[in-house]
């Protein structure tokens, strides 16, 4: 009985880390496979890259500037106002909006509205058998679907972060309107903070925040089971992993670009 | 069915397999009547679970050469999982599964993928690409392996579909579709290659009567212009009795009697005798 409760308890992290091997696998596989020539997934590429493009610009858009708006603008404004410090919030945009307000806002996006349709379509497939015919003749599911979906969502996600940065600051613009306060200052202290560090780290970031959910995602698309039921269960489990994913190398990623640049620590 | 209900189903089952663990297979002779020609497909002891699912036991099983063979058995007893060891989508925890002499769970992705184009299969549930139309589908094997041009691709794939029934259906969807022609669609496919082995799983299912007895036909013209190994899966006993060259029973991940059709369909093996007779009194019951 205390064994079964255990059981029931810690399997699902026993096997949370045996899927998270197998989506390293899968990653070096993805990896390899994309560089072996022949290169066959050129097609599915392009259409994937629009297919994300196609579903995410306007989710994109109304988060980001809701967002941007809401979170850093209205409420760093209000705390900065007591300081009489307004003008202070184009700088504050550089730490929040472009190292991390953005880069989330679009893993987030991403993984929810095309990542989803990602593992929704390949668990399909799985579940009609679509993916065991494709390899009885000879067509390997990894080069042929994983490869062009890993590459077109890292492509997607690190531009759609420069799309989702612009949005955000333009959240903070309304912010500051919000608070009559005269814009200059903020572009000023904005680009006296800004790096190219900060912008290079940030789309680094999200393209691979990309590589992440489309592994993810695509791994639970083709390891789904039992039905349509099944599909359901890996379209949400494979969010929930994505998320995870995203939050923890957020924090490596973070922790290692303040290691080795730590002049952008410093507020000017 | 609720995890908890499963569970609980799991256990009984257990409990029930080690009650009577002495006389589980006591139906399973295991024999192996000779054919007279070499196999084209062996299993040898393999063993294979799905978490604490035994599904095969140690089966023994040879397919063989340039006939039409069929493997029949109890729902749920890994007829299908059997299929896919054959073609290396299945690897066995245990035991070896030789094609044509090699060992099919040692080969490298390369060797898999080259063995693989001697295979015809059709999947269970059809498994028709559900973004290509009819046409593309049958077509997707000559496309994929030949290098024929666009115009005989065409007429291969208009010859296939009319055997199935199919000629006015090319330009439709899957999901267009009713069960049963996409089986019939998923059949003209598997043999568009002309293959040395092929697999169906349950042609028949989902098919009416007189398409049934067509099909059957059809099996054994296609195999008599072509020759190779089929294997036909099927829980139809009207076209065991009709095609089958040779016959494998398979129950509880073993095989428990395998010979010429004729033979096992006089066999005195209780399980056989009960199964091909299609009787509710034997030793099978629901469970
Ligand atoms: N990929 C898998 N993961 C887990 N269990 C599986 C998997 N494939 C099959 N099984 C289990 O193996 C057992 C046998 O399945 P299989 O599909 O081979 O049965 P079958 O003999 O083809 O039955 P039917 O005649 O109904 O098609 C089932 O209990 C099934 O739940
Ligand atoms: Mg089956």
């Amino acid at each position: 009985m205390v064994r079964s409760v255990a059981d029931r308890a810690f399997l699902p992290t026993k096997n949370l880390l045996e899927e998270v091997g197998d989506m390293m696998i899968l990653t070096g596989k993805t990896i390899s496979s994309a560089l072996r020539p022949p290169y066959p997934y050129g097609g599915e590429f392009v259409s994937q890259f629009l297919f994300a493009i196609k579903l995410c610009w306007f989710p994109l858009l109304v988060s980001t500037v809701a967002f941007g708006f809401g979170a850093p603008g209205l409420q760093a404004a209000n705390f900065l106002v007591i300081f009489g410090a307004l003008d202070r919030l184009g700088g504050f945009f550089v730490l929040a909006s472009i190292r991390e307000f953005a880069p989330f806002v679009t893993a987030i996006v991403l993984a929810g509205v095309a990542g989803t349709a990602i593992t929704a379509d390949l668990g399909a497939r799985k579940i009609r058998e679509e993916l065991d015919a494709l390899q009885v003749l000879g067509v390997d599911p990894v080069k042929n679907l994983v490869v062009p979906r890993f590459l077109a969502l890292m492509l997607v996600t690190g531009l759609f972060n420069i799309y989702a940065l612009i949005f955000g600051v333009f959240g903070g613009i309304l912010a500051t309107l919000t608070n009559g306060a005269p814009l200059g200052p903020f572009w000023a202290t904005f680009f006296t903070n800004a790096s190219t560090t900060d912008l290079w780290g940030s789309v680094l970031k999200t393209t691979l925040f990309g590589a992440i959910i489309a592994i993810v995602c695509c791994y639970k698309g083709m390891t789904a089971s039992g039905g349509a039921e099944g599909v359901g269960r890996a379209v949400n489990q494979a969010v929930v992993i994505a998320f995870l994913g995203v939050f923890a190398f957020n924090y490596v990623f973070t922790q290692t670009l303040l290691a080795t640049h730590p002049e952008i620590l410093v507020p000017r | 069915m609720s995890e908890d209900k499963m569970q609980a189903d799991d256990a009984t089952r257990v409990a029930s397999v080690v009650d009577d663990r002495d006389d589980e297979f006591k139906w399973h002779t295991g024999k192996q009547l000779p054919t007279g020609v070499q196999d084209a497909i062996e299993f040898v002891d393999v063993h294979k679970a799905f978490g604490r699912n035994k599904i095969l036991r140690g089966l023994n099983m040879g397919i063989p050469e340039d006939k039409i063979s069929m493997i029949l058995g109890p729902s749920g007893t890994g007829k299908s999982v059997c299929i896919k060891h054959m073609v290396g989508l299945l690897y066995p925890d245990q035991g070896d599964i030789i094609v044509h002499g090699k060992s099919v769970p040692m080969m490298h992705d390369d060797e898999l993928f080259d063995m693989r184009k001697k295979f015809g299969v059709l999947f269970q549930d059809g498994a028709l690409f559900g973004s290509m139309n009819l046409l593309d589908n049958v077509a997707f094997p000559l496309r994929q392996h030949t290098d024929k041009g666009e115009e005989e691709v065409m007429e291969i794939v208009n010859r296939r579909l009319a055997e199935v029934g199919l000629t006015n259906a090319g330009d439709k969807m899957p999901n267009e579709l009713s069960g049963g022609m996409r089986k019939r669609a998923g059949f003209a496919r598997a043999l568009v290659l002309d293959p040395d082995i092929v697999l169906f799983d349950e042609p028949d299912s989902g098919l009416d009567p007189v398409r049934t007895a067509l099909l059957c036909e059809l099996i054994q013209e296609i195999h008599e212009e072509n020759g190779g190994a089929y294997v036909v899966i099927t829980h139809d006993i009207m076209s065991a009795r009709r095609v089958a060259e040779h016959i494998s029973v398979l129950w509880k991940g073993r095989i428990v009697e395998s010979g010429p059709a004729e033979q096992l369909f006089n066999s005195d093996n209780a399980f056989v005798r009960q199964f091909l007779a299609g009787d509710s009194q034997g030793p099978l019951g629901m469970e």
